[in-house]
């Protein structure tokens, strides 16, 4: 049995053309999307780069929570003035007035989504992670990364792709404590 | 020769642009990221001074003062028959006021995608939570027994009481927890990638801290992918929220039938009111901290005052037209009770603070901010947002105590007399300060990424004769 051995590189670029230039060299010499990862200081769109569009939860987690605050919305409106022992009657309105329902379900609801859409990014993004990381901190000066996993004796190969894309240094990636 | 004039004339243009938009004048990310750090880390003894002085005013007005009444009672406050609404509620309805600026220019700019904000979001939004905070002090002394303010949420309890739903007080705690927790976690997704950069600039004590903080943020794909998404919900469903908040606080008022508050018009009027004194102080916050901090002048500058100059002179305007139509309708409508009130506003012995309250809110600002070298000019800037605060407090104290001085049943007249208020006031504004004076020492004010960003974007281009600034979509 042949265990096929991953070597992660990491290669660092002074400005976005170079990466971009590195990525479709590297795809060109048959390095799959998957196995490069961009690190950058700044937002970098897919389409600055030319790679395919990363996968995120946090809309529909957003959404999940904003039907559970909504239903929390509605027991408090609809339910909870049921299961007073002393009902509350507030002049002539009933015991579930339809304007302040409106108002205690607008605010559980966003209140919900809010909540859940900040909890989805710690989700997706596996935060807090304090585990040692593959990662260089020339990145937040502005640097490009790319992180790729080769197959154990593909580096040269690659290595030199990266390098004559304009990498200012390509380096076995090793996760350190950030 | 005159092609070598109009070379030159054009080089000129250029650099005057470039020196005029932060946008056009980008500097190495290296150098900028440096330069904040260094703005957080240099402190004078002048700080320390002013800090001292703040935190034994926050100790004594805040605190102190504060222990005393719950020592001895409300019996200490000036609230009485018939104003029960006194400063307590002023200041509430005050800082929910400036606390709505930074949701304004966060999430709207945003939305809106004015060029103008990337610099000063995160210190327009670090006013949102601290004022919050203090509006949350200030309506917690307003209880009295703040002890038993668990008593406002809804738990299953032995005397099987529920809080009452229908009222707009109920509505109160729902909108301003939801607005608090939003605004605080708003503030903190696009803090997450500067604390990570200063992480990675750090040493000791601080290094520990930003690490806490940036949970171990790396700037992938993924990450990046994950919080643009979040900022953006954020941004959209943050506009309504904030509405709903100052909303909700005038149908404390609105939703009563007693002269001079059962306006249907309030809501938006006080909305508007809010983000005038909002905008007022952050004016206020950038030209404070352009001033003291250093290498700020790189961020901030005179265009980005002129640009909120702009947008108080609109609040303005649109303050004065919420105004007039409250006032007109009331008027128009002759009921005794309500003309005798409007009277009082006017000619009653705190008439002064209704005519100085129109001057600031409305004269100043007209007067001054039409003028773009005037509100290009910080300090003059900073005079019109703090009259305009000074103004909007007392626009407040004329609806709430003033308003409830006088009533349908005139043997109960009496006029409001603050007491242990006062001290619990400053004590409030001072705590408000230090917690920002701290921040600016331990999170960067700028949002460096975003500065970034928003240069990649822009660039100068010739149209003709005459050099434009032009700014492409980068999402």
């Amino acid at each position: 049995m042949t265990e096929s051995k991953i070597v992660d590189l990491l290669a660092v670029f002074p400005d976005l053309e170079p990466a971009a230039d590195a990525i479709e060299h590297l795809r060109s010499i048959g390095v799959h999307d998957g196995c490069m990862n961009v690190i950058s200081g700044i937002p970098v769109t897919e389409a600055m780069l030319g790679r395919p569009s990363q996968w995120t939860n946090v809309p529909r987690i957003a959404l999940g929570g904003a039907l559970l605050g909504f239903g929390a919305g509605f027991f408090l409106a609809f339910v909870a003035p049921y299961l007073y022992p002393y009902p509350i009657q507030v002049s002539t309105q009933s015991y579930v007035p339809g304007p302040p329902a409106v108002v205690v379900l607008f605010e559980l609801t966003m209140l919900g989504m809010l909540l859940s859409t900040f909890l989805g990014v710690f989700l997706d993004s596996f935060f807090p992670n304090y585990r040692p990381m593959k990662y260089v901190p020339e990145v937040s000066d502005g640097k490009i990364a790319i992180l790729v996993e080769c197959p154990y004796g593909d580096e040269m190969k690659i290595i030199d792709a990266l390098k004559k894309s304009g990498a200012e240094s390509v380096r076995p990636a090793e996760a350190q404590h950030l | 020769m005159a092609e070598k004039k109009n070379h030159a004339e054009h080089a000129h243009g250029e650099e005057h642009l470039r020196k005029k938009h932060l946008m056009l004048d980008p500097l190495p990310r290296g150098q900028m990221n440096a330069m904040v750090m260094e703005s957080m880390h240099t402190t004078s003894w002048k700080f320390w001074a002013v800090f001292g002085l703040l935190a034994a005013i926050t100790a004594y007005g805040l605190f102190y003062s504060w222990g005393v009444m719950i020592a001895e009672g409300l019996g200490v406050a000036g609230v009485n028959r018939p104003a029960y609404w006194g400063i307590f509620l002023v200041n509430t309805v005050f800082w929910i006021g400036i606390s709505h600026a930074g949701t304004f220019i966060s999430a709207i700019l945003r939305v809106f995608k004015a060029e103008f904000r990337r610099p000063f979001t995160r210190a327009a939004e670090l006013m949102t939570t601290f004022g919050l905070v203090q509006a949350g002090f200030s309506i917690f002394m307003h209880m009295g027994r703040v002890w038993l303010s668990y008593w406002l949420m809804p738990y299953p309890n032995q005397r099987m009481l529920w809080p009452n739903l229908h009222s707009p007080l109920s509505w109160d705690l729902l909108a301003i927890t939801t607005y608090l927790l939003s605004s605080t976690m708003y503030l903190f997704l696009p803090l997450i990638p500067d604390v990570a950069m200063a992480r990675d600039r750090s040493t000791g004590w601080r290094k520990t801290f930003y690490k806490i903080l940036a949970l171990g943020f790396r700037g992938t794909e993924g990450e990046w992918t994950h919080l643009r998404n979040a900022m953006n919900i954020f941004a959209w469903a943050i506009i309504p929220v904030m509405f709903s908040v100052h909303t909700i606080v005038s149908w404390d008022f609105a939703a009563a039938t007693r002269p001079g508050w059962n306006s249907t018009i309030f809501g938006p009027y006080f909305v508007v009111g809010a983000l005038h004194s909002g905008m007022g102080a952050v004016i206020m916050v950038l030209a404070i901290v352009r001033g003291t901090m250093k290498n700020m002048k790189y961020f901030i500058r005179p265009e980005h005052f002129e640009a909120i100059g702009k947008l108080m002179l609109i609040i303005s305007m649109t303050w004065a037209y919420f105004f007039f139509n409250d006032y007109m309708v009331q008027w128009y409508g002759g009921d005794k009770w309500t003309k005798q009130l409007l009277h009082f506003h006017e000619a009653g012995p705190m008439g002064w603070m209704w005519f100085v309250m129109l001057i600031f809110n409305v004269a100043i600002p007209w007067a001054v901010l039409w003028n773009r070298k005037w509100r290009s000019t910080p300090w003059i800037v900073f005079t019109v947002g703090l009259l305009i605060n000074v103004g909007m407090w007392f626009e407040r104290y004329i609806i709430i105590p003033i308003s409830l001085s006088i009533n349908r049943m005139p043997f109960t007249w009496r006029l409001y007399q603050p007491g242990i208020e006062i001290p619990l006031g400053i004590g409030t504004l001072a705590f408000f300060i230090l917690l920002y004076m701290a921040a600016s020492r331990l999170i960067p004010l700028i949002p460096v990424w975003e500065v970034q960003e928003g240069q990649m974007a822009h660039e100068l281009k010739k149209y003709g004769r005459e050099t434009v600034v032009t700014v492409s979509e980068l999402e």
